[in-house]
């Protein structure tokens, strides 16, 4: 039997086999995140020569984090909720030649990972950000989520959401990141392209993906996928979003110095200077 | 060892926020992730400086969490890392401490400590000693010792990074404000008669990826780093020693956290550290840690030899793993055991449960937010003995 | 004639490849296997261009076209 072409980048078998199936809910966008990920992963690995070992999978908690749960051939780790970023420089910093996908959910991007997310972005440190924005936490239940607009009702707002929801892409553009897109769960194609962009980006490069939870919005996939292509509008950078629909596409992509280039200019002027600590 | 620009052999006068980080980048630190709170930002001022100098990194993190979180992914990356904190920043490290213990990751922490709870003050006090053991959430071990001096500073924080290394273990270094700010001679011996020990890796025992465990081969599993084709995801979960989560069982959970708990409290002997002095007949004792020992052995020296009192000195040089069974074969039963702490007692319960049926009482001296003096350590061993 | 390959074992039955495929080539199963998933099977395979839609989109890695040059092969 023919296997999915990008089972080659994942773990069947061995002391970690049993981790297939997928433990994501039928129908969860996450895994479709993930196929687009790893097609993106492997166009870098057949034009690019880019070199598999280098490819680092950092998430932290929710079902977004579960992609790493020994699903993949690649370095990666399941870390602690919101705190991914701050790993992932930690890492850079030890090792700049990783190239370190992070995966991240709406909660851990935009609530308990909110301090690093703006500073990752302010800092433009080389990595990329997937952010899988399903408007909830999936993963406890389905409670309001930063993401979730107005009026919605979850576990935690059974009387309708009284605030208002970030825009994660507006946020990370503010913030600094130069790279920032959007693209859904209904748009492979774009998605695969563009995460392609963004890990070949010098620089931080923050994707979100709107995503569907069939389970905790009780709509089947199919009807979500065809909402998330219904409700949403593609712009170039500089244009106004359409009315009524969420913008998406690439909406900005800068030139600006990478933080680990500008630190190397102060490598290179004083690694040959000695404090003098004498006495 | 890369020796660019280390400090010299040679005799200096120097800070001991200083002292501590000339010590790790000896042993090897190249990556320093921090943030300011007094009083330990001399230490990453001092990283800021001298990272580039040794060709490493210096990066000032937006708070103490994404700090400790730096540790962790430098430590994974294949370089070794520091931070320094105090105690409110302490507090905030926990969860990582938490992580790098289930995930094995050598990574040291300086708690450079001042008294609390809450702001508190900004002057010494040894307040933090009990949550180096027990602030973590869950269980298992990080490894805490307590520099005194200067030359501490710079000797102890090479041994932190060594014990990192050698057990796979968070090291706490549990420093107190004075011992950070105050200034002292520093001698730096022939940089190749210091042992810097660095991770066992599988490559280095012919282990390939394919039958690489993450968590297995031996007490203490060989590290590979991210980068070299290993394939390994790091994971907070109870696993087994080929990182799989997904075949729980209640046995299985009890082994691999038994495992992270032995791998520390089992091996005290090797780990643990101690100085005594006047212990093998001695009628009363001292057992003490940190700045602390060094005006208790003056104490003990003039309670000996001017006051008649036959007190004998034990100094803690490594907190945790408390080494409870060398105290009881060293030390003879004794009449008091006076346990001077810059807190209210918190040492004194380890060291009680050590010391109670072999000894009459057992008196703290506390003293909050500033250091003992010999007087004033006398001052409570006269009242108790006369 | 491209070939359909499904995975039984990975497949969950959500028919994201039934529904997005253009040429309309797949159909869902009458009948839901022993896990309770109804699953995706071909309505008529001359249909299918071999776009590589339903792969994209699959999130279980459950689903690969064997197109006829690889048939030959």
């Amino acid at each position: 039997m023919k296997k999915h072409p990008m089972l080659k980048y994942m773990k069947e078998t061995g002391p970690q086999g049993d981790r297939m199936p997928m433990i994501m809910c039928p129908g969860c966008g996450s895994g479709q995140v993930l196929n687009a990920i790893l097609h993106a992963v492997d166009r870098l690995i057949q034009e690019d020569g880019a070199r598999k070992e280098n490819f680092v999978f950092i998430t932290g908690v929710g079902c977004s984090a579960r992609l790493t749960s020994h699903y993949l051939n690649f370095d990666s780790g399941w870390t602690i909720h919101g705190r991914t970023l701050a790993i992932a420089t930690g890492a850079l910093l030890a090792n700049p030649e990783l190239r370190i996908i992070v995966i991240t959910g709406d909660g851990d991007t935009g609530a308990i990972g909110g301090n690093h997310f703006i500073h990752v972005c302010r800092r433009n440190l080389d990595l990329t950000i997937v952010c899988i924005n399903n408007g909830l936490y999936g993963m406890t239940g389905g409670q309001v989520a930063p993401t979730t607009e107005t009026g919605i009702s979850t576990t935690t707002t059974p009387y309708g959401n009284t605030e208002e929801s970030f825009d994660l892409c507006r946020l990370a553009e503010a913030a600094g990141a130069p790279f920032v897109a959007r693209w859904t769960t209904a748009h492979p194609h774009q998605t695969i392209r563009t995460l392609t962009k963004g890990i070949r980006k010098k620089g931080t490069a923050f994707i979100e993906i709107l995503s569907q939870c069939p389970v905790h919005k009780k709509q089947s996939p199919v009807q979500m996928l065809k909402a998330l292509k219904q409700g949403t509008a593609r712009v170039k950078p500089g244009e106004p979003p359409v009315e009524g629909k969420i913008p998406i596409g690439e909406f900005c992509n800068l030139d600006k110095p990478e933080w680990i280039q500008s630190y190397q200019k102060v490598l290179d002027q004083f690694s040959n200077h000695r404090t003098p600590v004498e006495v | 060892m890369n020796t660019r620009n280390l400090l010299e052999p040679g005799v200096y006068y120097l800070q001991g926020a200083q002292a501590c980080l000339e010590g790790a980048i000896t042993a090897g630190c190249r990556v320093y992730g921090g943030y300011p709170i007094t009083p330990a930002t001399e230490i990453m001022e001092h990283a800021a400086l001298r990272l580039p100098q040794v060709g490493g990194r210096f990066i000032q993190m937006e708070d103490e969490i994404a700090s400790a979180c730096v540790l962790l992914g430098s430590s994974w990356a294949g370089e070794k890392a520091m931070t320094a904190t105090s105690s409110p920043g302490f507090s905030l490290m926990q969860e990582a401490i938490s992580y790098g213990i289930m995930s094995e990751t050598p990574m040291v922490i300086v708690d450079v400590q001042r008294p609390g709870p809450g702001q508190g003050y900004i002057t010494t006090s040894q307040e933090d000693v009990m949550q180096a053991r027990w602030g973590h959430h869950g269980e298992g071990s990080a490894i805490a010792i307590a520099p005194a001096s200067v030359q501490e500073m710079y000797d102890f924080t090479i041994e932190a990074f060594n014990l990192s290394e050698r057990w796979r273990s968070p090291v706490l270094i549990m420093c107190e404000e004075n011992v950070a700010h105050m200034r002292e001679r520093l001698i730096v011996p022939p940089l190749d008669t210091i042992t810097v020990i660095n991770r066992k890796k599988p490559q280095d025992l012919g282990i390939p990826p394919e039958t690489y465990l993450p968590w297995g081969h031996d007490v203490v599993a060989p590290m590979a780093n991210w980068g070299e084709g290993y394939n390994i995801n790091y994971i907070g979960l109870v696993h087994l020693e080929d990182g799989n989560i997904t075949k729980y069982d209640l046995a299985m959970h009890d082994r691999c956290v038994r495992r992270l708990h032995d791998k520390i409290e089992g091996n005290v002997d090797a780990i643990a550290k101690l100085e005594t002095k006047f212990v093998e007949t001695c009628k009363h004792l001292i057992v003490c840690y940190g700045s602390v020992s060094r005006t208790a052995i003056e104490a003990v020296v003039e309670a000996r030899q001017v006051r008649g009192i036959d007190i004998g000195f034990l100094r803690l040089k490594t907190l945790w793993p408390f080494p409870e069974e060398q105290l009881r074969r060293i030390l003879p039963p004794v009449d008091t055991v006076f346990v001077p702490e810059m807190n209210l007692g918190m040492m004194k319960h380890p060291i009680a449960e050590a010391l109670r049926d072999r000894c009459r009482k057992i008196v703290p001296i506390p003293c909050l937010a500033s250091l003992h003096t010999p007087e004033y350590i006398l001052a409570k061993i006269d009242e108790e003995i006369r | 004639m491209n070939r359909l390959h499904i995975n039984p074992k990975y497949c969950k039955g959500c028919l994201i490849c039934v529904d997005v495929c253009p040429k309309k080539a797949l159909k869902p199963a009458e009948k839901i296997n022993a896990k309770g998933y109804i699953l995706p099977e071909e309505d008529d395979m001359s249909r299918c261009t071999g776009c590589g839609l339903c792969e994209v989109m699959c999130p279980d890695f459950a689903i690969a076209i064997e197109t006829e040059d690889q048939q030959e092969r």
